[in-house]
């Protein structure tokens, strides 16, 4: 068995040290590029949202170099990527790949049972014991939040930094040196490594840069060949980005709304104008909104698939905010065929616009 | 007070229930025209762009309402099967038509209803708004179950054809937006299947994950009962621009029945009727040649 699954981010690296530590075969897919997309554009509903597409020419570019089981989340939520496993499946099947899925279900919908069935057939061909398997998993867990940790000061920080690029360059960095180094420890070693050089990256706090926001639907925003690599372009102007959405937060978030106890704050914000859950992440896009426009953000951006369910009806949403607490936000909406020109000229106006009443003091 | 009632999206098939439950209680009703090219109109300008057609076309009856009514209805469908949902757009639709319309005077009663206690439970929420009591609200509950819309089959006698026609209530339903399609299939001789009028068996353990979307698995279970019985021709699945919940079905029912004939029809407020029309009989061409070949080879067989 070799085990593969879609990219989502940093994930690569949390599962790169799970697999490690667990001594089971898998195959990381390249990263996602253009190519990518287009294997699975080709092979893909036309209509279905975006990620459903990367995913599948991630799986695609698997299997070529040789991975024969894909492991993915089944998110039950009321929208369409709990439901993306079946057609997902057929659409392999259909290019003649023989192909084994496993689900990973919450499980309070396929029983604690048939839970941990799926979840120990990751791990089938580990001879580990069982306590080195729980260990490794939690390897796993202190990696995607340390890189996610990494990720999020490198991004915020940028506007702040005295030499230009340091901590773009990091970033670059710690992620090519993570998935060279050897082993699941190693892998860890350096992820601690750069937590520290991060942290001692000079900064100038008299600097007052434009800070935005990130919000939207959460494969969008976290994965960057699909929003066009916006945060990068916005780190290279010397703009602070911030956005809660990583991997990290939805382990998080899950584990806690399973055993009921979440009391994120962002809820509470929401709550005002989206009392549910609708599915999606469209509640957490506009409590987001309300957090940020809270901590002072000079601007929002909101980013979402062509056809993307819930989204919309936050986007309906937030020109109220917009309005009523004077924030400038201004949607993306991206699909395969997103022109790159007029993308990056939408984003640099909005950049002009919130620099225009920066200067104006508004 | 009066209470006004959108004319879109499942109100079209619950209409004459919710009318006939406001009425006894107490309220006047009005029910918003058949979609027309002014309530298009109307949705067009003041939905979100990204949005499907039927949530547009709702927009634009409550914004038809916002002035003739004190009130307008705008319910919260969130389940109609147990642990499945409809689509989230429903469930944020009195969001979306809050702030797009901009609109204060609406109602937006929670529905779950995945069977018969839920359903009364959501509509007993419903009236308490309005202090209602009990006895009273039986008797409204009793017009609501007897008002709810039967499809009445039209039976064409001597079909030679019969097609199955797929697609969410509201577009099949709403003449407008599916520019007349099941009498245009009628006066070609085809008999039209819908949802309502058979009784699919489940096939959903087929699939690896039971679906948790009300909408996949009727059609779904619809479509390959039909198939599988030989009980149809062909499959016409008209659906609108943007429904995420129809690119599934569309893949996923395409992968299973194989060749079986099967015309899909995308609109949106753009959509022309002369293509919809070329479209639909080339497709009645082909059963009408297949089903002609069929007897051939029977016969010679
Ligand atoms: S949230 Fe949007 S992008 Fe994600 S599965 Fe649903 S429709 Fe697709
Ligand atoms: S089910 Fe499809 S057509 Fe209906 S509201 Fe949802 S997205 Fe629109």
């Amino acid at each position: 068995m070799n085990i593969t699954f879609p990219h989502l981010g940093n994930t690569y690296i949390a599962a790169k040290v799970l697999f490690d530590a667990l001594d089971v075969e898998y195959t990381i897919p390249p990263i996602s590029t253009k190519k990518t997309l287009e294997i699975g554009c080709l092979h893909s509903p036309d209509d279905i949202c975006l990620p459903f597409k990367i995913m599948i020419g991630n799986y695609i570019e698997s299997i070529e170099k040789g991975a024969d089981t894909v492991l993915i989340t089944g998110s039950c939520g009321p929208c369409r990527f709990g439901e993306y496993c079946e057609l997902q499946k057929k659409v392999l099947m259909s290019l003649g790949r023989q192909i084994n899925f496993i689900v990973i279900d919450e499980p309070s919908k396929i029983g604690i049972k048939e839970f941990l069935n799926r979840l120990s057939s990751v791990a089938k061909d580990s001879r580990l014991s069982i306590y080195k398997k729980i260990k490794a998993l939690n390897m796993a867990l202190k990696a995607i939040n340390l890189i996610d940790e990494i990720e999020k000061e490198c991004r915020f920080f940028a506007g702040y930094e005295k030499n230009k690029g340091e901590f773009s360059k990091l970033l670059k960095d710690v992620k090519r040196e993570a998935i060279e180094s050897k082993g699941a420890e190693g892998t860890l070693k350096v992820l601690e490594n750069y937590k520290d050089k991060v942290d001692r990256i000079e900064i100038d706090n008299f600097k007052t840069p434009i800070k935005i926001g990130i919000i939207g639907e959460i494969y969008t925003i976290i994965d960057s060949l699909s929003n066009l690599y916006i945060e990068d372009i916005l780190m290279n102007l010397g703009v602070s980005t911030k956005r809660t959405l990583y991997p990290s937060w939805w382990v998080k978030n899950t584990a806690l709304s399973a055993l009921k106890i979440n009391r994120s704050p962002i809820y509470k914000e929401a709550k005002h104008y989206l009392g549910m859950c609708i599915g999606g992440h469209a509640q957490e896009c506009v409590g987001e909104a309300m957090l940020n426009y809270k901590m002072r953000f000079d601007g929002l951006i909101q980013i979402f698939p062509v056809g993307c369910m819930p989204e919309i009806v936050s986007k309906a949403i937030l020109p109220d905010i917009e309005k009523r607490y004077n924030i400038p936000i201004l949607s993306l909406v991206v699909d395969e065929m997103t022109g790159e020109a007029g993308y990056y000229t939408r984003i640099e106006a909005f950049l002009d616009l919130i620099e225009g009443r920066k200067r104006m003091c508004i | 007070m009066i209470i006004g009632i959108p004319n879109g999206l499942l109100n079209i098939k619950y209409r004459d229930a919710i009318q006939e439950f406001l009425n006894t209680i107490g309220f006047t009703t009005v029910v918003s025209p058949k979609t027309n090219k002014e309530i298009l109109d109307l949705g067009v300008l003041n939905c979100v762009d990204e949005a499907c057609l039927p949530v547009k076309i709702f927009h634009g009856h409550v914004e038809y309402l916002r002035d003739r009514c004190d009130i307008v209805l705008v319910p919260r469908i969130m389940k109609l099967n147990k642990n499945e949902f409809i689509c989230p757009k429903f469930c944020g639709l009195p969001e979306m038509v809050k702030y797009s319309l901009d609109i204060k005077n609406i109602i937006c009663p929670t529905i779950t209803a995945y069977n018969e206690k839920t359903l009364r439970n959501s509509l007993y929420n419903f009236s308490k708004t309005f202090r209602v009591d009990k006895e009273k609200f039986k008797r409204a509950y009793k017009g609501f179950k007897s008002n709810i819309y039967k499809y009445n089959k039209t039976s064409i006698s001597n079909p030679n054809l019969r097609v199955l026609l797929l697609g969410h209530p509201y577009l099949i339903y709403d003449d407008f937006i599916n520019m007349n399609l099941a009498k245009k299939l009628h006066q070609n001789g085809v008999e039209v299947f819908t949802e309502d009028n058979i009784e699919p068996y489940d096939y959903t353990y087929r699939l690896i994950k039971k679906p948790f979307w009300t909408f996949l698995r009727s059609t779904y279970n619809c479509a390959i009962s039909l198939v599988e019985t030989g009980k149809i021709d062909g499959i016409i699945y008209i659906s609108s621009f943007g429904c995420g919940i129809d690119s599934f079905s569309i893949d996923l029912i395409k992968k299973d029945i194989g060749s079986f004939p099967y015309l899909v029809l995308k609109i949106d407020e753009h959509t022309g009727e002369a293509g919809i029309d070329t479209r639909i009989e080339a497709f009645i061409d082909l059963l009408k040649r297949r089903s002609k070949n069929e007897y051939n080879i029977s016969s010679l067989g």
